[in-house]
């Protein structure tokens, strides 16, 4: 047997400046996809994880749809990150109609699938829908006023919205995003994110990072802090006995509400979107103890305040 | 803590999940509320610290167990760098990898004692007795050994038969606190973590 000598500067040293932001990967749906359809095998939500992995693989195959679109200039960007606000902020941005022939394609894909009669309808109603009443949707979606959307509707929306500005996400260059003013929200665009994933490996082994719900960017929280009232004080971990511990609820006692944290270390394959799906036994249990949960996820809307 | 706005916080526990887009789409949410019933929950806590060993004073995070809620006696479990700590980035030397046996050991000192000269054995004193001697042979070797002023006549204020060796894993505030009195007595064999 050899052993691999490690040569000088083999061992990646830790580096100065911690990685602020990961700007979202083109192949995220794809990814998204293949851990939905690894994760609905024998799964209690199976059927709805198989649903999901269809939009997700449909998501994949609009993103060449989703071409030319208007990004914010050299001025605005300027400006944004002068102000550490989002450049792709979702208050007051002008969409360009893409996501709509987007929306139209994921539609599509549902409309003909074998999925409930209720999923098929409600694909087939967004299909014929008005530009007008699909931009109203968006805006209400994005507005966050979850009590009152149509929550048939919300998961094939946002996932037209994902495409788009996954898009848009990918085209900036990370330099010119600058930490956030308002550090529970995602730098690139403004949004609320659907939990956070503890990640291995490289410069960021350790380090928690907020996963986006809506552009997929990935950026840095320090560890044992709410995510959303950003304090120290009172935090704890909920799990499920007898889990490989690779979902925990971070709880505050502070603003009382939690967001689901990923350990890649336990399981190297987790994807936020996809695992807060799977693993909506942790929220139904923390429901029953009557914490609430800040994450967004748009597969995941419901319940009430 | 940031405004609320419209922003709803929602709950998904059997009503919930009913209300929600799984059911409005016509998936069951049935089976997953059934599997949840045969969950239990488990609360654990990190807690970030410093690693008491030497000056470097690496961050830590501790993993500890128990439900305060429950009144469970909480234990820690697992000691791990801090990965966000800016001087040492998660990384730990052997001594403070091995702290969780530091903290569980038997032999781990948990109050003041006392070996009287010429005695085998260790007695348990009380904090109040142990403050009172360390206060008395103070006084007593500073009164004796205290240096004023130096040959030529120059005040210099020293006590050199004394030394003072103080905690590494200081807050700013302790190491400050500690240089006042120990620097105020004259005590020039001084280290602390002020000194880093």
């Amino acid at each position: 047997m050899t052993a691999d000598l490690i040569e000088p500067g083999t061992i990646e040293p830790p580096a100065g400046e911690l990685p602020m932001l990961r700007l979202p990967e083109r192949s995220l749906f794809d990814q998204r996809a293949q851990r939905l359809s690894a994760l609905s095998e024998g799964h209690a939500l199976g059927e709805y994880l198989r649903f999901l992995a269809t939009i997700a693989r449909a998501q994949h195959e609009a993103l060449p749809l989703v071409r030319n679109v208007p990004m914010p200039d050299a001025e605005v960007l300027r400006r944004c990150r002068e102000h550490g606000l989002p450049p792709l902020g979702i208050q007051g941005w002008s969409r360009a109609p893409a996501w709509r022939a987007v929306l139209r394609q994921l539609v599509a894909e549902v409309v003909t699938s074998a999925f409930p009669e209720m999923a098929r309808a409600a694909a087939e109603r967004l299909g014929r829908a008005e530009d007008q009443t699909l931009e109203g949707l968006a805006a209400g979606l994005l507005s966050g006023d979850f009590g009152r959307i149509d929550r048939a509707s919300a998961p094939f929306v946002a996932a037209a919205l994902q495409v788009y500005w996954l898009h848009m996400a990918t085209s900036l260059s990370p330099g010119v995003v600058a930490p956030p003013e308002a550090p529970h929200l995602c730098p690139v665009c403004g949004s609320e994110p659907v939990a956070s994933v503890v990640r291995i490996g490289g410069a960021d082994q350790g380090l928690r990072y907020l996963s986006c719900s809506l552009c997929g960017s990935q950026w840095h929280e320090v560890r044992i802090k709410c995510a959303y009232c950003q304090t120290t004080k009172g935090i704890s971990y909920y799990g499920i006995e007898g889990s490989s511990g690779a979902v925990k609820a971070e709880n505050c006692d502070a603003c009382g509400n939690y967001l689901k944290i990923f350990y890649m270390e336990k399981d190297p394959a987790v994807e936020a979107v996809a695992d807060d799906v799977a693993s909506v036994a942790l929220d139904v249990l923390m429901a029953e103890r009557g914490i609430a949960r800040s994450g967004v996820n748009f597969f995941l809307l419901g319940g009430s305040a | 803590m940031v405004s609320i706005s419209r922003r709803q916080f929602l709950k998904l526990g059997a009503a919930g999940l009913g209300a929600s887009s799984i059911a409005v789409l016509g998936f069951s949410p049935a089976a997953a509320l059934a599997e949840a019933r045969e969950f239990k929950l488990t609360r654990t806590t990190e807690t970030r610290n410093t690693c008491p060993y030497c000056s470097v004073s690496c961050g830590l995070i501790l993993y500890g167990l128990g439900d305060k809620a429950k009144n469970a006696p909480s234990s820690i479990i697992h000691i791990e760098g801090d990965p966000d700590h800016p001087v040492s980035r998660g990384t730990l030397c052997p001594k403070g990898a091995g702290l969780l046996d530091f903290v569980h050991s038997a032999d781990r000192l948990r109050y003041p004692e006392y070996r009287a000269p010429g005695a085998s054995e260790w007695k348990r004193i009380s904090w109040d007795e142990a403050f009172d001697r360390i206060a008395r042979l103070m006084k007593d070797d500073r009164d004796k050994n205290f240096i004023g002023q130096n040959a030529e006549g120059v005040p210099v204020n020293r006590w050199l038969s004394t030394g003072f060796l103080a905690a590494s894993a200081s807050s700013n505030e302790s190491g400050y606190l500690t240089h006042k009195v120990v620097r105020s007595l004259g005590i020039l064999a001084f280290d602390n973590q002020a000194r880093v």
